[in-house]
């Protein structure tokens, strides 16, 4: 049986200030994720933001998972965030400052 | 269908809980993976931003262990996983998945699946009234040689609206006008979803188990059979109670360039309360009389 493998995109062409964060994905059959954050557009201070990774035990409540890197700087960056032995639920929470705004796409890639 | 064939699907326990035509044309056991399952994504020319806002929001569709907070995982009908399609947290709103395929044959054909669905358990009452609808959707085009028409019948499970337990079902036959999209000429949308034009289904309302707390579901049956010759609905079916559709019309428009002998199967979900609403799936069975 090959590996099961699987690109999810979570987030599309959103607009994005303060505190945001993607819609919960299930993915429990995966072993290994991906999150890419690109940037559609990126106006104003976004690197300066954060991206973090979280999971869930439930879907509905979130912690972080400690994976975390900036937000890309300017439009067309590519920020990467590389988790496994994340349970059942993932989900990307980004934090920008005052006066940035990011138009994403999340790109979600799975693999068993 | 022979004795001998129809004894050899009763004797096989993926097959066994479904009457297939003649041929299966897909089978689809969410415990395999997506199974061409994925994102409906809207249509859009030169940039996202011309997508129209409703196909924006719809969501991914995930493979799901059917699992709570306080119960843990349910599973899927025979095995872990299900397909999940899942929209925002929002009142009004909607979510599908779709599989894209076209058809060789322009005759009958049977979709059976075994579905559920529940709100997000994020309160501890039953909330029973929180998913407005669940259903399906054929996105079809005959053939370059037949009329010239792209049919879609719409079917769906009116659960409740505006608070009220309605369990219902009804059928669509009017879309949005035909949207340009983009400057090339190429591209064209409607929102054949849009929440308008639903009637009900004569003799469809259907009480369905829904069980006692927002965690605990139960799957049931469903059967559609329609016919790509005729481009007509025939019959459907879920659980003890069979439908007769042969009058039932579906959304019709001229035929598009670019979409001949088109079979798109969707499912779809739409929440009735700011609250993620979830329609699970397992397993899919597409079968035709050839």
């Amino acid at each position: 049986m090959l590996r099961e493998s699987h690109t999810a995109i979570v987030a599309r062409n959103e607009r994005w200030e303060g505190e945001a964060a993607t819609e919960p994905f299930e993915a429990g059959w995966a072993s290994e994720a991906i999150f890419f954050l690109r940037a559609l557009a990126a106006e104003g201070p976004t690197g300066e933001g954060r991206a973090h990774v979280q999971i869930s035990p439930d879907g509905i409540r979130w912690v972080d998972e400690g994976t975390s890197t900036t937000v890309p700087a300017r439009t067309e960056g590519i920020a990467v965030l590389r988790v496994a032995h994340f349970g059942s639920w993932l989900r990307l929470r980004v934090s920008l400052p005052a006066g940035a705004r990011l138009t994403p796409i999340v790109t979600l890639s799975l693999k068993a | 269908m022979s004795a001998t064939l129809q004894e050899l699907r009763l004797a096989d326990p993926r097959l066994s809980r479904f009457d297939p035509m003649r041929r299966i044309i897909c089978f689809d056991d969410f415990d395999r993976g997506y199974c061409g399952w994925t994102q409906l994504v809207g249509n859009y020319e030169h940039t996202l931003d011309s997508m129209t806002a409703s196909y924006a929001t719809h969501t991914h569709p995930q493979l799901a262990t059917v699992s709570h907070w306080d119960a843990g995982t349910h599973g899927g009908v025979d095995g872990t996983y299900a397909l999940k399609i899942a929209t925002r947290p929002k009142r009004g709103i909607r979510s599908t998945a779709i599989k894209r395929l076209t058809f060789r044959q322009a005759g009958p054909i049977r979709l059976e699946f075994y579905f559920t669905f529940k709100p997000e358990a994020t309160e501890p009452r039953l909330s029973e009234t929180d998913v407005r609808s669940v259903g399906f959707l054929y996105d079809l085009q005959t053939g370059y040689e037949q009329n010239g028409l792209r049919v879609m019948p719409h079917i769906r499970f009116l659960n409740a609206q505006d608070g009220h337990h309605i369990q219902r079902w009804q059928y669509k036959d009017e879309t949005t006008p035909l949207r340009q999209i983009g400057t090339e000429g190429k591209t064209v949308t409607h929102d054949h979803l849009a929440p308008f034009g639903w009637k009900d289904v004569p003799g469809g309302e259907q009480k369905l188990c829904y069980n006692e707390i927002p965690t605990k579901i139960n799957w049931h049956y469903m059967r559609f059979d329609f016919d790509l010759a005729a481009m007509r609905m025939i019959e459907m079916q879920c659980n003890d109670r069979r439908y007769d559709l042969a009058g039932i019309p579906s959304i019709v428009m001229p035929a598009m360039r670019n979409l001949w002998c088109m079979l798109n199967l969707v499912f779809f979900a739409e929440a009735d309360a700011d609250k993620r609403v979830f329609l699970y799936v397992d397993s899919v069975c597409l079968s035709g009389e050839f």
